[in-house]
Order: structure tokens, then sequence, then C-alpha cells
């Protein structure tokens, strides 16, 4: 029997009095990838950042054994410092041999180039892509990625989705939410939906393409 | 009962115990201006202390309340004990504009002047600001959470404030003695003024507490229509 | 787990290479000390009052507004792209960051002071040399003080919807014991007196270190709980 990566079990998160997220059960394996759909303000930032520990549950549990890796909405890099600065500091702050993974990952990222110009002068796709490398300092078993894909141009969208199966084959559990659907086929293995702070049923995509298994959904 | 009609109760009964309060205040001025001997070297500008130093009290007793339900705060983690914080240093801002006007009223005909630096009108004078600061604070931030947790930390740094603050003034002024015309060393009040500032001094407590339990009572409901709206009864 | 002073000196030594990468914080907090000493100077009417006589309140007066200038922006660079975010999903302790942002912002003040104080001699016609070790132990008491209310109180500050009015508002009061306890402490240290005559204002302000350094380090936590 494997232990999921992470697990939550009757999850609530409130803002103030408006609850967010109502009793959301979830459980993810590695080498699984969840994409999580839903319209906008359905909670799925909110999941996001409780499932990360940045937010506390209001009600039910969170079982996570490791920390996880965030790529958020905004990069949470410094943009006047380079993209090796960013990637070390942050390495000295998790620790262990995190600081050896910075060369590694800046190549792995294709910014090996560039990891010394600021990241003021970096294109949405780059910075997107060092965001994640950021994320991926402690090597996490787990990778929550809040929209990858906004904003980026034809080429970097490739580069991050293949990234991401990647890691996937490599063994890590992802979550990913997305409005876009497309290109999203070889990296899901399975797909729910969240709306009006209720997530839908988990269902395993099976080499489908996620926009034919939407309307399954209950959308 | 639901909760929002007990809250409304409590306000009413809030309401009931300042309104008797009021009289209360209004019967310590009847025997102040009327039974109560006129102070031989401060004339009738005296009578003005049978409020000053009573608001005084009242002012202080709910920064001083404030400061300790914020700790109480951090510990429980209820919101009533926020809201009820916030009610007190409503409160104490309340009578410390009372009192920060009373005091150059009655400063002006006695000391000769509307404001002096002496050590308690300045403390009282932070101590009004730090509050006001707290209370536009609370206005700014929209998460209710939030609100309360930063309030409560400001609620108990200002608590460990009020020692400093007074220390430093004090030492201020006992280096540099302000000019005033005639120095504030209170005169030990013959029985029958002493008996009127007692009085008023508990008659103020008394406006306190009905202030105090409106403002909480407001709160209260103020905070579970809130709720009500956000769809979590 | 990065243990505590590990990951404090990592956040302190960001912070000022952000200050050294930019020096846009760093020159305008010193321009607005300049500025701030030079007005002060015209603050009285010079056949009454000679400059000397006003110059340990100027001193202070420019280094409170210069301090608030420089702590508004300690978080503000934190939450332009949530980098905050991926600090506090980092396995350390939280006072760390505390204790990082209060280490970075004592260089950056310092600093800020470190500047303005030759500036302030030649400005005011003092002599400061004789007196340098006591001016300098008053002024790292009263700094200490600053930063730790300050760095505390602009945390909450950034996550107000009015940060640069904040600030200072919620701030202000609690520095009116150093404020003042430095500006009597550098009079009478300016006017060659022994710093064993300063006994009580040294021990105020030693205690108001000592009570707010700890209070703010215990609470901070509190202020980045979600």
């Amino acid at each position: 029997m494997p232990v999921p990566v992470v697990a939550t079990r009757g999850l609530a998160r409130r803002y103030g009095y408006r609850p967010v997220l109502r009793d959301v059960s979830l459980e993810l394996y590695a080498g699984q990838a969840l994409l999580l759909v839903g319209p906008n303000g359905a909670g799925k930032t909110t999941l996001i950042r409780v499932l990360a520990g940045l937010l506390r549950p209001s009600a039910g549990t969170v079982e996570r054994h490791a920390p996880a890796g965030l790529v958020g909405h905004d990069a949470m890099l410094y943009p006047v410092l380079t993209a090796a600065e960013n990637l070390r500091f942050f390495a000295r702050l998790y620790g262990g041999d995190c600081l050896s993974r910075v060369e590694p990952l800046l190549e792995r990222i294709g910014l090996a180039d560039r990891a010394h110009d600021r990241v003021a002068t970096f294109s949405r796709g780059m910075t997107q892509r060092l965001g994640i490398a950021r994320a991926l300092l402690h090597a996490p078993t787990l990778l929550l990625l809040d929209e990858p894909l906004s904003g980026l141009d034809d080429k970097n969208r490739q580069l991050v989705l293949a990234l991401l199966t990647a890691l996937r084959d490599d063994g890590a559990a992802l979550l990913v939410v997305s409005h876009q659907l497309e290109g999203f086929a070889g990296v899901a293995s399975h797909m729910a939906r969240l709306a009006d702070t209720k997530l839908g049923p988990v269902v395993a995509l099976d080499g489908r393409d996620p926009s034919a298994v939407f309307r399954e959904l209950g959308a | 009962m639901t909760p929002i009609d007990r809250a409304f109760r409590l306000a009413r009964w809030g309401g009931v115990v300042t309104g008797a309060a009021l009289l209360g205040v209004a019967g310590v001025y009847v025997r102040a201006l009327v039974y109560t001997p006129v102070e031989r070297f401060q004339g009738p500008a005296q009578k003005i202390f049978y409020i000053h130093v009573p608001s005084a009290w009242g002012a202080l007793l709910g920064f001083a309340v404030t400061g300790v339900l914020s700790i109480l705060y951090l510990w429980v983690k209820d919101r009533r004990i926020d809201i009820a914080a916030a009610a007190s240093a409503e409160v104490g801002v309340a009578l410390s504009v009372v009192l920060l006007t009373t005091g150059p009223i009655w400063g002006k005909p006695i000391w000769g002047t509307w404001w002096t630096w002496d050590a308690r009108l300045t403390s009282t004078l932070f101590l009004f600001l730090l509050f006001v600061g707290y209370l536009v604070m609370r206005g700014v931030v929209v998460d209710p959470g939030l609100r309360s947790r930063f309030s409560a930390v400001i609620g108990v740094m200002g608590l460990v404030l009020i020692p400093f603050i007074h220390l430093t003034v004090y030492m201020f002024r006992t280096l540099h003695p302000a000019p005033i015309v005639l120095k504030p060393s209170k005169p030990s009040l013959p029985g029958e003024m002493l008996v009127t500032l007692l009085t008023s001094v508990a008659v103020f407590t008394v406006v306190y507490l009905g202030f105090l339990t409106q403002r909480y009572a407001l709160g209260l409901i103020r905070d579970l229509r809130e709720r009500e709206a956000a769809g979590d009864a | 787990m990065v243990g505590l002073v590990r990951a404090a000196t990592v956040i302190a030594l960001k912070d000022l290479s952000l200050e050294l990468r930019t020096k846009t914080a760093f020159a305008s907090g010193l321009v607005f000390a300049v500025l701030v000493l030079a007005i002060l100077f015209f603050s009285r009417d010079p056949t009454a009052v000679a400059s000397r006589d006003i110059a340990p309140g100027a001193l202070w007066v420019t280094f409170t507004f210069a301090s608030i200038l420089g702590l508004n922006r300690a978080f503000v660079l934190e939450h332009e792209q949530r980098a905050m975010d991926a600090i506090l999903l980092a396995p350390i302790p939280r006072s760390a960051i505390f204790w990082g942002k209060f280490a970075g912002n004592l260089v950056f003040v310092g600093t800020i002071e470190a500047v303005s104080i030759p500036l302030f001699v030649v400005f005011y016609d003092v002599a400061v040399w004789p007196y340098l070790p006591s001016l300098l132990l008053v002024i790292a008491l009263a700094t200490v003080a600053f930063v730790a209310v300050g760095t505390l109180f602009s945390a909450i500050a950034v996550r107000t919807q009015y940060a640069e009015m904040m600030l200072p508002l919620l701030l202000l009061p609690f520095l009116v014991p150093p404020l003042v306890g430095g500006v009597q402490l550098t009079a009478r240290v300016l006017d060659g007196r022994p710093l064993s005559d300063l006994g009580g204002w040294l021990r105020l302000i030693g205690g108001f270190d000592l009570a707010f350094v700890t209070l703010a380090a215990l609470l901070f936590p509190v202020v980045l709980e979600d």
C-alpha cells in the first residue's frame, strides 16, 4: 500500500468569514500529476497555498511528509538579483545539499547562459522557468503549480510542459492548476474540478485528452 | 434565542447602564456645583476636576483592559476577546478626548496656559495617539483574522510601552521644569470635595462599563452580520 | 532544518546585497537625512538660539525620520513578487526572519546615521571628536530600539492598505522613549558630561531595548501566521 505524498481530509478554509474551500478530501501519490480546473475564485489558489503549508486550514487535516515546492502566480524572486543569486539565496535557506543543485537546475531550465543577469531583465517565460527552478531547489516530492503556463509563448510552454513531464516520470507528485488544458495531454494523469469551494471527483485520464474529459467532471 | 438576538439584548442592557451612568454624571454635577464648596484658590474652575480626573481614570482603565485582553487573545484566539479589546480602546480614546479637552480648559485660568508638558498630561497624549493608531490600523485591514492578530500585537506592545512613556516624560520634566504659573501639586482635598470626586470616579467607571458593553455588543452584531453575509452561519 | 543564526544571516546578507545592488533606498535615505538636517537648521531664530542648542534635537529628528523611511521598504521588497512566501516555505524557524530583517535594518539605518554624523558636525559646528565613543554608544542604544519596534511594525504595515502612512502612525509613539532619551543623552555628552553621570537615561533606553527587542522577536511569528 503506497503512502500518499499529500493527503487532506475534510479540509476547509475561510477568508475572513467567507468559505473558500469546503470539505476537500484529496490524495496524491508519487508519479501522479493532477490537473485541477475550475472557474476563477473557486478556491484553487487557496487549496495550493494550504497544501504548501502557507495557509493554515480552518478545519480538517493536511498530511504532507516533506516540504512542497511551490510555483505561484508571482515568481517569488527578487528582480534586482541575478538568477544565480536568487537560487543561491533560497538554496542556503533550505540548507543541506541544495546549493549544489543551483548549477544543474539553471542548466536544466536552459538559463545557464543568463545565470548572471538580473531577473528584472528576463522575459515572462524565463522568469517563470526560474521560478520553477526555485521551487525544485530542495528536490521536493510534491510540486504545486498555480497557472504555470499563463503568459507564456509557445516555446516556453513546451519547455515548461516537458520539464513537468520529466519531473512526474522521476516520481514526483504534481498538482497543477491551469485554465489552459491544451498541452497537458501527455503530462496530467488525473483531472478534477474545483468549483464553488468544493472539489469534484478525481478522474483518471488514462491517456485521454483533458479537454475531452472536461465534461465528465460535472462542469 | 439566536446569537444576534443575544447581542442586541446585550446592546440594550449596555444602553440602560450608560443611561443610568449619564444620569449619575448629572447627579455628580448637581452635587459638585450646589453642595460642594468652591475651592479657595482656584475658584469655580476647579469644578471641572470632577469630570477631568474620572475621565482620566476611565481612559487609562480602557487602555489597560485593551492591553490585557490583547495578551489573552494571543493565548485563547477567540474573536470575541478581540472585539472586546477594540471596544475598550474605543472607549479609552473617547474618554481621552474628554480628558485632553477639559485639561486645557482648566489649565488656562489656573496655570495660565492651555497646554503644559506635565508628565501625566503628556503620557496621556501619547497613549491617546497610540490607541488612535490602533483603531486606524483596524480600519485598514480587511481580513478579520489578520486584523485581530495585528491588533493584539499592538495592544501587547502598548501595554509594555505605558510605563516607559511615563518614565520618559517624568524624567524629562523633573530635569527641565516647565514654566507654570501654579504648581500642579494636588492639595489634599477637603472631605466634601473628596466625596464628590470619588463618587464621580465611581460613576465614570459605570460610564466606561456602559459604553464598553454597547460597543462590544455592536462589534458582535457587526461580526455576526459579516458572517451571515459571507454565507457561513 | 537550517539553524536560526545561519538563516538570519542569510536573510540579512540578502537584504544588504539588494540594497547594494539598487542603492536607491540608501541614496534617498541619505539625501533625506541631509535635507532634514539642513531644514532644521533654519527652524530657529538665529538671533536668539544658537544652532548648537538645537543640534541634539535636530540629530535625533533626522535619525527618526530617516529610520522610518528605511524601515518602510524592508518588507515591501518581500511582497513585490511574493518572495516572502518562498522564505516562509523554507525549513527555518520563523523568528529567524525577524532576526535577519532586524540585522539588515540595523546595518541600513546605522550606515545612514554614520554618514549623517560628519554632516551634522559640519552643519551645526559641534565638536564630537573628544566624545565620539560615548556618542556612538548612545546612538547604538537608541537605534536598536528604533529598529526592533520598526521591524515588527513594518511587517504589519506592509499588509495594510496604506503602508507608508501606517508605519509612522504606529511607530512614533513607541519611539518617544528612545528619541527623548537620545536627545537628552546627546546634549549632555556633547557638553562633556561623562557617561557615569547619565545612568538614568542610559538605563531607560537599555531597559527599553531589552523589553522591546524580546517582545518584537516573540510577537513577530504571530504577524506572519496565516
